[in-house]
């Protein structure tokens, strides 16, 4: 039967015209036989025609309804609606544009959000199997994030685990390449042969790495180029393929261009080229490099694809009895090694103990969408007193015989139509917010990709939010206007009295919830920003201002070590004598940057301990014996280091208070001797089983926040550039004039001296701790709530005027009497402003109470501050009320201007 | 219009509408307005049918596939709409029939010791 209803339906809009002619002549038809009777019975011929069509009762109603039966007829007053409410709103342009704006600030920030939230959790990997691809690292304690895997133990894994269809690796590298006399610095990953196959992806262009192609050591010297470099680069030529590049200074043959969708496993930056790992060796010519057999070289970032059916959980329990196995065979590296296995999508941007990216978007999400209700809200309350405006049309079209689900309809399709332009303008918001958080450089030269990219997902969301934002901001005008009493509304001549305290109600409503709303999401604001003030009040251990960081790397024009070693000293030298400069020294790396370096440490003397037979580690830096005074960093006994430590003189290095702690305690560290091991130790000798030689520690030095801001320090240790070369150095110049000025100076030197050599990561001290491993997170967080409370604040703050002007100009009578019995300016801007303080006030304490309730999600970001915060509550309920009374103001002091005689005469 | 009302007359019970142009077409086909005078002819012009809301009730008849309709010639050589009573329509009538029977016993059930009282 419904088969056959639905047939009918279909027929009947496929013959689309008949049946409203044959309906029309139906009811023609009817209408002359009702009269012909009526004739027959003795009225005169007019009023026979009159009672035929009273008899029939309202027509067009009667057309409408059977057409309604037919089907077809919701997609024609669809259209009708959208005309009819683009017309509305062209009439009204001043709401209009209020209306949108409103809603493409909302929408904007929900767009940014969500579209931060796709790229971190939601967007999977442009390849094959990308659901069933997991990150897979490693960890010595349950409660620390687990790291990267080095070479041998990632083969142990690979050989022994059956729970994935296989596992392949990436190892990030900065590198330099160099094609026609210009270098480039480049981010790549080393990868194995099998890379490109287990990700089933195909070149763009030419061919990737064949399966065995460079996985033994100095082998495969090929490059596969990443395709916005391709582009960037050599400007998507295709005759690329074949021809010799320079890869840290050893040639080697471009053999292919990724697919333009893959932007390499890594998340935050796009990957310039992929090289066989067999190649590392070949250009990180170290001869005491043993890159595939030392299990303390951790570099590798592993990825697996679990097989159908085992989940992560079962995986890591499979590695975890292979781990146990490695740690009896290798304890000195391998003691206490835990495998993680975590599924690709929450292993963004670094694995973690506990993913934080699903709490930081949720919380984000939920800030945007408080902002988003109270902007609907805004509209809300803008079509209310549009409405109120309309009553006697909407009055009209009812008596005409619209029917109360259609005029809902028309004022949804009206509000729809407001949030669909918001879409489009949140769209561009949305756009530009990430645009500037690109701009944030937290990963220096090399550009984030935040790659807003409308995929399905952000369509959907978007267009769901905008949905729910047209409903939202439509449903409770369209309800109380289409339920007004029509009668009374004609009768009255469009003045609009009924509904006056129900409207009231629903404004305040409204309004109070926009005042909680925004209350919840400025509180979570406070918190982040005082978050920010505390990160920022954390003794670096350094100054961080005044200093200019210049990064070069002379391996990028092939300078062999003593070239380098002669360029640096006459660029340091020329530096020094730059007018501004205070000191000037050179380094490997910078605190808080986003490379560093580290190994394993030997004392001499002290067996392994007993119960952790795993050597200890420490990160190290090469400096020139400027260094501490440039940074400003105080050395607590023994001494900095000077000209005298030669590469002939005896190794020597200063440790930091945690390493002096933690490998001599309740001794001098000074005078005590350790060595390293791991291929990228800074000390070069094959003696003694792979370490270096002793080092001897002529200083310690105060702890720094160097490898991360928030955790305490751990070991560090700093050696001399002269008795450790590496060929990525970092100028330090501390200056007495604004650090930036100093920029194109120093670069005009270093053109001086080699006008090919690329400088890079140009920034101050104070750009580079604001960076990924430094405040940045702090700084887009607390940006980003400050930016969402202020708008919340404004859009709340735009809510309480509006329904405080309203209820000024209703009062008008009212206020006018007061005035004319005596009443003062004073007393009527109390009465006024009593009203907002009674709204204001309710909203700050329900949002007070919800955000006690919400906010306890915020407790794990927060650094030295509680999400109940006291201080911060009081002090953004003070700021909410304190700009809500001034809004109040200008309503509160019009009224006051209410001349009685004109207030009265109104009656 | 609705002031000159007799007092006695009564609005139909929605959905019962649907019934009486069932009942109405066991008789012969017939078009709209026929419906709608034997309607008011049969309840001895107790029950008021707005003309005009008889059409969509005739549409959604036709839906249901309880009643076709086909164009024809009145007495009075006027072009009308003439209904027919499907079979689906026929066994449509006697459920709703016997169901709307029910119905009036029940209430007249409750309603009758009241008015004994």
């Amino acid at each position: 039967m419904t088969l056959r209803r639905e047939l009918s339906k279909l027929g009947a809009v496929l013959r689309r015209r008949k049946p409203a002619e044959d309906l029309e002549e139906e009811i023609r038809s009817h209408l002359a036989m009702e009269e012909q009777e009526n004739l027959e019975s003795g009225m005169p011929p007019d009023e026979a025609h009159y009672a035929a069509l009273r008899r029939f009762g309202n027509v067009a109603l009667t057309q409408e309804r059977s057409r309604e039966m037919w089907g077809w007829n919701s997609i024609e007053t669809l259209w009708q609606d959208v005309r009819y409410g683009l017309r509305m709103l062209r009439k009204n342009p001043g709401f209009t544009i209020a209306a949108v704006l409103t809603l493409a600030l909302g929408i904007g920030a929900n767009t940014a959000i969500f579209s931060l939230g796709n790229v971190f959790m939601f967007r999977p990997l442009p390849v094959k199997d990308a659901d069933r691809l997991a990150v897979v690292a490693v960890q010595y304690h349950a409660d620390e994030d687990p790291g990267q895997l080095s070479y041998p133990d990632y083969q142990d894994y690979r050989k022994q685990a059956d729970v994935f269809t296989d596992m392949t690796f990436y190892d990030l590298n900065l590198s330099g390449l160099g094609y026609r006399g210009h270098a480039d610095r480049i981010i790549m990953a080393y990868v194995p042969s099998n890379f490109f196959t287990m990700l089933g992806l195909h070149p763009a262009l030419g061919r990737l790495i064949a399966p065995g192609e460079g996985d033994e050591p100095k082998t495969g010297p090929v490059v596969v180029l990443g395709h916005s470099y391709w582009l960037r680069r050599f400007g998507g030529d295709p005759g690329v393929i074949g021809r010799s590049v320079s890869l840290d200074g050893q040639l080697v043959a471009v053999i292919g261009v990724v697919p333009q969708e893959f932007k390499g496993p890594y998340n935050l930056v796009e990957l310039d080229a992929y090289a066989p790992i067999g190649s590392h060796g070949m250009t990180f010519g170290d001869p005491h490099k043993n890159f595939f057999a030392d299990r303390s070289d951790t570099e590798l970032r592993v990825l697996a694809s679990l097989k159908r059916g085992v989940t992560s959980k079962q995986a890591e329990a499979a590695l975890n009895v292979i781990a146990q196995r490695l740690a009896q065979e290798y304890p000195e590296t391998n003691q206490g090694q835990i495998a993680r296995v975590i599924p690709e999508r929450l292993a963004r941007p670094e694995p973690a103990v506990e993913s934080y990216m699903p709490l930081v978007t949720t919380i984000f999400l939920l800030m945007v969408g408080l902002v988003l209700l109270v902007a609907c809200f805004n509209v809300a309350n803008l079509q209310l007193a549009r409405a109120a405006a309309r009553e006697r049309e909407i009055a009209v079209r009812a008596a005409l015989g619209a029917a109360r689900a259609r005029l809902l309809r028309q004022m949804l399709t009206e509000s729809l139509l407001l949030a669909m332009a918001g879409a489009v303008g949140g769209a561009v918001v949305g756009n530009w917010v990430i645009r500037c958080l690109e701009r944030l450089r937290p990963l220096g030269d090399f550009a984030l990709r935040l790659a807003f990219t409308f995929d399905w997902r952000v369509f959907t969301y978007v267009a769901g939010v905008t949905l729910l934002a047209g409903i939202v901001a439509g449903l409770a005008p369209a309800l109380r206007s289409s339920r007004a009493n029509l009668s009374d509304t004609l009768r009255e001549g469009g003045r609009g009295l009924i509904g006056y305290t129900q409207r009231h109600w629903l404004r305040n409503g409204l309004v109070i919830t926009q005042v909680a709303g925004s209350l919840i999401v400025l509180v979570a604001a406070g918190l982040f920003t005082r978050s920010l003030t505390n990160a920022e009040a954390i003794d670096l251990g350094y100054d961080p201002h005044h200093v200019l960081n210049v990064n070069l790397d002379p391996k990028l024009q092939g300078y062999d070590q003593p070239h380098a070693e002669a360029f640096f000293q006459e660029l340091l030298r020329r530096a020094k004598a730059l007018p501004g400069v205070e000191s000037a020294s050179l380094a490997f790396s910078v605190p808080l940057g986003y490379y560093g370096d580290g190994t394993t440490v030997y004392v001499e003397g002290q067996a392994p301990q007993p119960t952790d037979k795993r050597l200890p580690g420490a990160g190290y830096n090469c400096v020139t014996p400027d260094y501490f005074s440039t940074m400003r960093m105080k050395i607590v006994s023994g001494r900095a280091f000077t000209d005298a430590d030669t590469s002939t003189s005896q190794p020597v290095a200063i440790v930091n208070e945690t390493m002096a702690e933690q490998l001599w305690p309740h001794q001098d560290a000074v005078g005590q001797r350790f060595s390293m091991g791991g291929s990228e130790g800074p000390f070069k000798s094959e003696t003694q089983g792979g370490r270096g030689p002793w080092v001897t520690v002529v200083g310690v030095v105060r702890n720094a926040r160097v490898q991360g801001l928030l955790d305490a320090p751990g070991n560090f240790f700093y050696v001399p550039q002269t008795q450790n070369y590496k060929s990525t150095h970092v100028l330090q110049l501390r200056t007495s004039v604004p650090p930036q000025s100093l920029i194109i100076p120093t670069e005009a030197l270093v053109r001086e001296l080699d006008p090919n050599l690329p400088v890079y990561d140009v920034m101050t001290m104070e750009q580079t701790v604001a960076g990924a491993n430094g405040y940045f997170l702090f700084k887009i967080g607390a940006a980003f709530a400050a930016s969402l409370g202020a708008l919340g604040l404004i859009l709340a703050v735009v809510g309480v005027y509006g329904v405080v002007s309203y209820g000024a100009s209703q009062r008008q009578h009212e206020i006018g009497i007061r005035m004319a019995l005596g009443a003062r300016p004073n007393s009527v801007l109390a009465l006024v402003i009593r009203q907002a303080v009674v709204l204001v006030a309710a909203g700050i304490g329900i949002g007070a109470l919800a955000a006690l309730g919400v906010n306890r999600l915020l407790a794990s970001l927060l650094v030295g501050v509680t999400s109940y915060d006291p201080l911060t509550f009081i002090s953004v309920s003070g700021l909410m009320l304190a700009v809500a009374l001034l809004a109040c103001y200008i309503p509160a002091h019009r009224a006051t201007k209410v001349d009685p005689m004109v207030a009265l005469r109104h009656e | 219009m609705t002031k000159q009302q007799p007092r006695d007359r009564i609005e139909l019970v929605y959905g019962s509408l649907d019934m009486l142009v069932l009942r109405t077409l066991r008789w012969g086909p017939t078009h709209g307005h026929g419906i709608a005078k034997s309607i008011e002819r049969m309840s001895e012009e107790t029950l008021r049918v707005e003309h005009g809301s008889l059409y969509p009730a005739l549409q959604r008849l036709q839906q249901e596939g309880w009643i076709t309709a086909e164009w024809g010639v009145s007495k009075n050589k006027q072009r009308a709409k003439y209904y027919h009573l499907t079979a689906a329509g026929r066994r449509q009538l006697v459920a709703e029939t016997s169901r709307w029977e029910r119905y009036v016993r029940a209430i007249s059930g409750v309603l009758r010791p009241a008015q004994t009282s």
